[in-house]
């Protein structure tokens, strides 16, 4: 295990566009649909520089939400590698790590500061 | 931090990226990977090109010729610096290894990434620009 990596339980492993996302399952209050979803949800695609759009749409209990294209469950221990200093900013300092699963790395995103990053575009597209 | 006298004892790696040769202390050069299929992180800038796992530790791959000149060079090689605060990838078409590096190591420029690239600097008959690691470092922290 690398230096300062930690295990996480519960993962939504999400697709946005041909990228990865992931979100801690915890941080998930609902799943909706973007035709019932009454709120304000920013696209994970926008912040891979894609078209908004999204056939799920992840609820934080605060109310912040995030649209992805797909998603599945992957309730296994996986360890969390720890972003690199240098992302510390980006996606508005949502990057909480890494994990390495399905045979690659993926993005583990706090839902709530990546929902309001991806608020103003959400905004815009409305 | 680099000098800014003429010539320094140091030693460099020089590598170019697209058209433009630069040189990395030798110090801090930590090794010239391979790297695989990178994953992309949301939010992050166009120079940004990925991450890859190395080793453990999850390292960003930054484009150096799309960083510096706005023109992107597709290749599968870079060198990776580490410093304390982490490593980074910079891409790399050519590399033509460790040697000493003759000229001034003023800023290239006032501002953006070319006040953290140090010149007029000649190494092996080449024009190179010498990169000031940490200051890079600081510079792709804020998002540059």
């Amino acid at each position: 295990m690398a230096t300062g990596s930690r295990s996480i339980t519960g993962l939504l492993l999400c697709r946005a566009g041909d990228h990865r996302v992931a979100f801690a399952a915890h941080e998930v209050v609902t799943i909706e649909s973007p035709s019932t979803f009454g709120g304000l949800a920013g696209s994970a695609c926008r912040a891979f520089g894609g078209a908004a759009g999204a056939e799920r749409i992840l609820v934080a209990a605060s109310g912040e939400a995030v649209g992805v294209d797909a998603l599945e469950i992957d309730p296994e221990p996986l360890t969390l590698l720890p972003a690199p200093a240098l992302l510390g900013r980006v996606a508005g300092g949502s990057l909480r790590g890494f994990v390495q699963v399905r045979g690659g790395l993926w993005p583990l995103m706090s839902l709530v500061d990546f929902g309001r990053f991806l608020a103003p575009s959400a905004r815009e597209a409305a | 931090m680099p000098s800014t006298e003429t010539e320094t004892r140091q030693s460099y790696l020089v590598f170019a990226c697209g058209s433009s040769w630069y040189a990395v202390p030798a110090e801090c050069a930590a090794e010239v990977v391979s790297f695989p299929e990178l994953t992309r992180v949301p939010g992050a800038p166009g120079h940004l090109l990925g991450v890859f796992a190395h080793r453990g530790e999850v390292i960003p791959v930054v484009d150096m010729s799309l960083l510096v000149s706005g023109e992107s060079e597709p290749t599968r090689r870079a060198v990776l610096v580490r410093l304390t605060r982490g490593t980074l990838a910079l891409t790399a078409s050519r590399v033509a290894g460790v040697s000493q590096v003759d000229g001034r190591l003023e800023p290239l420029g006032a501002n953006g990434v070319h006040l953290h690239l140090r010149g007029p600097a000649r190494s092996a008959q080449r024009d190179v620009a010498v990169i000031d690691p940490e200051g890079l470092f600081d510079h792709l922290s804020q998002g540059g």
